[in-house]
């Protein structure tokens, strides 16, 4: 909403000021009605008879010619505002004259100085201040105040003559200033008292003579308004006033004119004037309103009026009567004590007027602010407790209303209303009226805004015809409907009144009735013996009138778009015939109708769909063969085209394959084929064959498609040609052969990589010898094979031409498996026969060999530097057949890696080059040393085997065993000759150190003798040592006997010392019997020395200790062995060694050593 | 959903009479104290409600008039000095009085809302409905004195003479005003009956 921040009254404003200071003086003095003469406006009579001449009354009443050149001069100035006055564009004046509000304003201070001065006029003053005229004029100009009412005018008069002569610059309006008071320059008063002293005596004169006048004439039309009455209507802002005129003696009725003042706030603030005229009758009571922009509650108001006869009745001069007196409207005394009033409550404008709101309060010292939708709202201040606010253009916020509030600042006060601001009311938009059967005028139009508010209803329609003058209160929103009386009303002029409250908006429309007629929709449309191409439409229209034709259109429609249009004219029922329709169809047949004669509007439209019968297929079908031998037997494969639904007129049934032989009278063979499929496969043998295939609906079947085919497959040794792909596909072209040819077949496969290949072909007429083949299917890097036949006249096809091509050739995707075989160490032979040349993404125009070598930095003969993607270097050899598969790769080093690499090509480039596969050259002389070394072995071979075979020839002649003294010879010889119980050794005949008895089994007891049977059980399970030295008691012998022992078996026994024995642990010998006299030192030093023995030997180790025996001469019986020990002899000189093995030593004593049965193998040996 | 609300409210409002056995005071307390509490819960939808319908500066965030005060409705403020000193019947009645009071003055809100807002059913609902539970509260007020042996003070209308030619501004004002002044109310009713409750153990 916008809002007027710096806020002004503008032209009431204006006219406060100019109608303050021009009614000032004017309302004490009102003239008194016995005076008579209906004088102008007050004070102006001199003025009227100045310009009006003789013709006034008041003219009549002066009875002289004004002569008086002064005087004239000044009368002849008052004509214009009295003539303003007087006339019915009074109220245009004030406009034309701009007062400064300063002057305006200082009318109060001035008052007040001027009511210390001369309280008898401020007393009977208005609220302004008398014209400021001299010390010395002012006598004069009070004094015909106070002898006859007009006399304010004079006054003025005088006044602003005088100031018009003195001070023209000031007076530069004169005519248009009448009652304003320009600055009257200062100690220039002088001159014009002078005058006005005369001018006074003379008016005096004047006066008196008009007064004596006045009583002789009888007044002609008293008709001052009388009994005026002012109200106050607060809801919308009226001034009501209530007037009566008396003394209509003479006429039933009159026609007058009222002049009426309003001012605000003091009657001298005169903020309107205007005329109202009106036929007054007999004792009337009269009334007029006034609508107050500025809140009427906000400031007291003042009205006034006088009359004056305005009727062709009465003569002219007409005269305006006395003023009435000021009446007061003051609606704040019934307001009640609230110290804050906020006006207007509750008005209810339009968007985008103008609002004047005003607060009164009771305290002048209140501080109050204003806030609109939040915003604090500044106004004007019109007085010392009155305050008004000028909302431009307000705004639609809400239905709910503008809220609009005013609080005293420190006081618990707020006031507030609410505007409620309507939408615009708009003109109704698209009015028109139309009728379906002359019965009823539908109008319709588009209302627009919704102008309700809460509480108040939305605009209402009113629709007025002026032909007939009737008229109508619409019940809806946006339409009304009117009854057409007889046929007798031809044009029509409609008004549309929109209207709510706040105004009202019209729209007229006129228009003749035949020219706005608009059918209704057609009904009851049916099609009627619908066949495959044609069908009949019929519909029915409701009638207009009785004479009236409607043209109606037609469409039929075909998958939305429309075919055909046909206009036809009908009275009632419509027919008509469609034709040149497609079989099995549908379409949508529509109708809409209109006026024949008048085309106004199309009515609503009907449609029916249908569709047509169906026919037989138009068209042969598109029939293609691929001949192969199945066994044998040839294998026809026929593919088909399904027919395309223009050509297939309907649903396709079946297809039927009729096949008849050619070489042989025989039956026709007839296969059904069903619609799903597209081909079929039929095996015939060597025969030539007519096949007829067509397709059957319900309607019949198409015409016959004839393709001819044999066993003999014909020449398919036809050379390959190659054939370059583009974008578009490939450009395939042939040479005709035969010249009889009547068609033309290009025959390929989309995807040739899949099975089955996805037969493609394509017919070409007999004059076409290229064409172009392309497919949505084909993809770069497969290659495409195509062949071309020509199709003879016996329908037979022969194979012209093969085609192969690439849409786009591609670098191969991989390498050949490349094997190596003939491996010398100078050369290998690669060979990749497996390569399909035909499977690759391009044509493969031959392959590169790629060779590198650590050892050698130049390229063989044939081979070139190339450097590989990864920067390094190798060698390359270009082989250009792609036929060519294998190669030998030279002049190598032997003992040498080779990395080589066999990649195709083709014209896009080259396989990958990344899998080398390396080969090591053999050694040079690896087969020199195979010559040597293996006749070596096998010369080895054949000395071990013979070594074998004569192992105890050679055991004889290299290791021969050593004889055993008990089977030598000279042992039987010395038991037979000198003691028979001397054996060899006794015990008793030496005395040892030590003896060791060695346990040894059952078995061996024979050959040992004499000891062992002398050991007891006991004994023999306990540690066989036996002390021989003198230190023991019963020792008796010479101990001539010495032990000794080989070192070089032992050297831990060579460092016990003594002629220690080696220990042997009883462990050692299980069989060993203990000993029995064992001092434990000693004994502890044997286990001490042995098992130091034991910690140099690796244990478990089948190594030998080798324990010396010393055997003696002398016999001696095994019984006494414990109790005599033998006494030590002559040693014998022979020395028994006896190995023990001392991986077998380990089994404790306490379990083995009475009870071990077994006997180490070596004891056996040891024996021997 | 109205009409479950509807009659959840009225089954508050039937007098304990309805009932097969006559209610003990603690339980008449404490009915009305439930019912106070549930009047508290919806007091601030209510208040948002209205002041969002009335457009600014009601609807302004964080509005608050306390100096609007209306000469016709008893005020809930008391000092606690006062409101100690109370005895029960006192108290009840002064409650009892206030509630009277709100009845009325949310009966002429809802009237002068259906006149401002007719599009606003939520609004005339919520006003309604916190008349029925200004009602309820007014016949357990009257059923505790009843039960408690107090002396029930006559209904009277305490709303007067009604302005009707009050402007829109002022309706909107008055509309805040008793819903203010009810929530108020409300605040005061919930601690009296917890007084009660406390008094009075069942």
């Amino acid at each position: 909403m916008s809002f007027a921040q710096t806020f002004s009254f503008g032209e009431s404003r204006d006219s406060v000021s100019r109608f303050g200071t021009t009614s000032c003086p004017a309302r004490p003095h009102r003239p008194p009605r016995s005076l008579g003469c209906p004088l102008g406006p007050a004070g102006w009579p001199a003025g009227a008879a100045a310009r009006t001449g003789a013709r006034c009354p008041a003219g009549r009443v002066f009875g002289f010619h004004f002569s008086f050149p002064g005087l004239a001069h000044f009368l002849s100035h008052r004509t214009a505002p009295g003539r303003g006055v007087q006339g019915p564009h009074l109220s245009r004046v004030p406009p034309a004259f701009p007062v400064d509000p300063k002057e305006a304003n200082s009318c109060g201070s001035r008052r007040a100085k001027r009511a210390q001065r001369d309280g008898k006029l401020q007393k009977s003053s208005a609220l302004c201040p008398p014209p400021r005229l001299s010390r010395n004029s002012r006598p004069w100009a009070r004094a015909p105040q106070l002898i006859h009412s007009p006399g304010a005018g004079p006054a003025l008069h005088v006044h602003t003559r005088v100031r018009g002569g003195l001070a023209p610059a000031a007076a530069a309006p004169p005519k248009s200033r009448p009652g304003s008071r320009s600055p009257l320059p200062a100690g220039k008063p002088e001159p014009m008292a002078l005058f006005a002293v005369f001018q006074t005596s003379f008016l005096l004169a004047l006066l008196s003579l008009r007064a004596y006048q006045s009583e002789v004439l009888v007044e002609p039309l008293p008709l001052t308004p009388e009994s005026l009455n002012v109200s106050i209507d607060s809801a919308h802002q009226y001034l009501n006033l209530q007037w009566s005129v008396h003394s209509l003696a003479y006429y039933q009725e009159l026609k007058m004119l009222f002049q009426i003042q309003i001012s605000r706030m003091k009657t001298s603030n005169v903020i309107w004037v205007g005329n109202y005229s009106t036929v007054v009758k007999r004792d009337p009571v009269l009334h007029w309103s006034w609508k107050s922009e500025l809140p009427l509650e906000c400031a007291t108001h003042f009205v006034r009026m006088r009359s004056r006869v305005d009727d062709a009745k009465i003569p002219e001069p007409r005269f305006w009567s006395n003023w009435s007196s000021w009446k007061e409207a003051d609606a704040q005394k019934s307001l009640g004590r609230d110290p804050l009033f906020l006006f207007p409550k509750d008005k209810l404008v339009e968007e985008g007027s103008n609002v004047t709101i005003c607060y009164m309060s009771r305290n002048q010292q209140d501080n109050i602010s204003c806030y609109l939708e939040g915003q604090q709202i500044h106004g004007e201040q019109l007085d010392s407790n009155v305050s008004a606010f000028k909302l431009n253009k307000v705004s639609f916020i809400r239905k709910t209303g503008t809220n609009i509030f005013c609080k005293v600042d420190q006081k618990d006060v707020i006031k507030g209303i609410v505007l409620f601001v309507s939408k615009v009311l708009e003109e109704p938009k698209d009015f028109s009226c139309e009728t379906q059967d002359f019965k009823t005028l539908t109008c319709t139009w588009d209302p627009g805004t919704d102008t309700s508010l809460p509480k108040r209803s939305s605009q209402s329609y009113t629709l007025f015809e002026s032909f007939s003058g009737k008229k109508i209160l619409c019940e809806h929103k946006n339409s009304c409907n009117w009854q057409v009386d007889s046929d007798s009303q031809e044009m029509y002029n409609f008004t549309l009144v929109a209207e709510n409250a706040l105004g009202n908006r019209s729209v007229s429309v006129l228009f003749s009735l035949t020219h706005r007629v608009h059918p209704k929709t057609p009904y009851n449309l049916f099609l009627k013996n619908v066949s495959g191409t044609k069908a009949t439409v019929t519909w029915k229209v409701h009638p207009i009138g009785n004479y009236s034709t409607l043209l109606c259109q037609l469409d039929l429609l075909g998958e939305g778009n429309v075919i055909q249009q046909h206009n036809v004219s009908i009275k009632e029922n419509g027919e008509y015939l469609l034709s040149e329709l497609e079989p099995d169809t549908e379409y949508m047949a529509r109708v809409r109708c209109a006026d024949a004669n008048h085309f106004w509007k199309w009515s609503g439209s009907i449609s029916q769909k249908f569709i047509t019968a169906e026919a037989a297929p138009s068209e042969a079908l598109d029939v293609w063969r691929n001949v192969k031998s199945v066994s044998g037997r040839p294998t026809v494969t026929l593919f088909w085209k399904p027919l395309s639904k223009l050509h297939a007129n309907g649903k396709i049934l079946s297809y039927n394959v009729t096949v008849e032989n050619l070489d042989r009278l025989s039956g026709l063979e007839v296969h059904s084929v069903p619609a799903t499929a597209n081909g079929t496969e039929l095996t015939l043998d060597q025969d030539s064959y007519q096949i007829h295939v067509t397709a059957l609906n319900s309607a019949g079947p198409s015409p016959a498609s004839v393709i001819v085919v044999s066993g003999d497959p014909g020449n398919e040794e036809v050379e390959e040609e190659r054939v370059n792909g583009t974008e578009d596909g490939f450009s395939v072209s042939w040479k005709p052969q035969s010249g009889k040819a009547i068609g033309y077949v290009v025959e390929w496969c989309d995807h040739p990589q899949d099975l089955p290949c996805d037969l493609q072909w394509k017919n070409l007429s007999s004059n076409t010898t290229s064409t172009v083949i392309s497919s949505g299917a084909f993809r770069p890097g497969v290659r495409y094979n195509f062949r071309i036949y020509e199709i003879s006249t016996e329908r037979m096809a022969y194979l012209l031409e093969k085609k192969a091509g690439y849409l786009k050739e591609l670098a191969p995707s991989d390498n050949p498996q490349v094997v190596v075989s003939n491996l010398t160490s100078h050369s290998f032979t690669l060979s990749w026969k497996d390569y399909s040349t035909d499977s690759q993404p391009g044509f493969i125009q031959g392959y590169y060999v790629y060779l590198r070598s650590k050892a050698e930095k130049e390229c063989h003969p044939g081979f070139k530097k190339a450097t590989l993607p990864d920067k390094s270097a190798c060698c390359q050899h270009r082989i250009d057949n792609p036929e060519q598969k294998t190669f030998v790769m030279e002049n190598l080093q032997p003992e040498s890696v080779y990395e080589f690499l066999v990649t195709p090509y083709t014209s896009a480039g080259s396989g990958p080059l990344d899998a080398f596969t390396k080969v090591t050259t053999p050694d040079e002389y690896s087969h020199i040393l195979i010559r040597i070394i293996l006749p070596m072995i096998v010369c080895v071979l054949l000395i071990m085997i013979t070594c074998y075979l004569k192992s105890q020839w050679m055991k004889e002649k290299c290791y021969p065993d050593i004889p055993d003294p008990y089977k030598s010879n000279v042992l039987s010889l010395i038991k037979s000759k000198e003691n028979p119980h001397l054996t060899i050794m006794n015990v008793s005949d030496c005395v040892p150190d030590a003896i060791e008895v060695i346990h040894k089994p059952e078995g061996s007891k024979i050959q040992f003798l004499g000891a062992s049977k002398s050991l007891t059980e006991t004994e023999f399970t306990k540690p066989a040592y036996l002390y021989l030295l003198p230190a023991e008691k019963n020792y008796s012998g010479p101990g001539p006997c010495i032990c000794f022992e080989n070192l070089t078996y032992n050297e831990a026994a060579a460092d016990s010392g003594s002629c220690g024995h080696f220990p042997v642990t009883p462990e050692a010998l299980p069989g060993q019997p203990g000993p029995l006299t064992s001092p434990e030192n000693l004994l502890k030093a044997l286990e001490k020395n042995y098992m130091n023995s034991l910690g140099e030997t690796a244990a478990g180790e089948a190594s030998l200790n080798y324990v010396s025996q010393l055997a003696s001469q002398m016999s001696g019986d095994k019984d006494s062995l414990p109790a005599n020990p033998p006494e030590p002899v002559l040693c014998s000189e022979y020395k028994m060694q006896m190995a023990i093995p001392l991986g077998l030593a380990s089994p404790p004593p306490a379990e083995n050593s009475g009870l071990s049965s077994t006997t180490p193998l070596d004891q056996s040996e040891h024996y021997r | 959903f109205l009409l479950p609300a509807i009659l959840c409210l009225l089954t508050l409002l039937l007098p304990p009479l309805s009932r097969g056995a006559p209610m003990s005071p603690a339980e008449r307390i404490t009915q009305a104290y439930n019912l106070a509490l549930s009047m508290q819960e919806n007091m601030s939808t209510l208040l948002q409600t209205y002041l969002q319908a009335q457009g600014s500066p009601f609807s302004d965030p964080g509005f608050s008039a306390p100096e609007l005060q209306l000469s016709s409705l008893p005020p809930a403020d008391i000092s606690f000095k006062t409101w100690n000193a109370l005895d029960d019947g006192e108290r009840l009645s002064r409650v009892q009085g206030a509630f009277l009071a709100l009845t009325q003055h949310l009966q002429l809100v809802g009237d002068d809302q259906r006149d401002l807002n007719p599009d606003n059913p939520i609004l005339l609902a919520q006003l309604r409905d916190a008349r029925l539970r200004a009602q309820g509260m007014l016949g357990n007020v009257a059923a505790i004195m009843t039960a408690l042996g107090l002396p029930n003070p006559r209904a009277e209308d305490t709303l007067g003479l009604v302005p009707f030619g009050a402007s829109a501004f002022e309706r909107k004002c008055r509309g805040y005003i008793v819903i203010r002044e009810y929530g108020h109310w409300t605040d005061r009713a919930v601690r009296d009956l917890a007084l009660f409750k406390a008094k009075y153990p069942s």
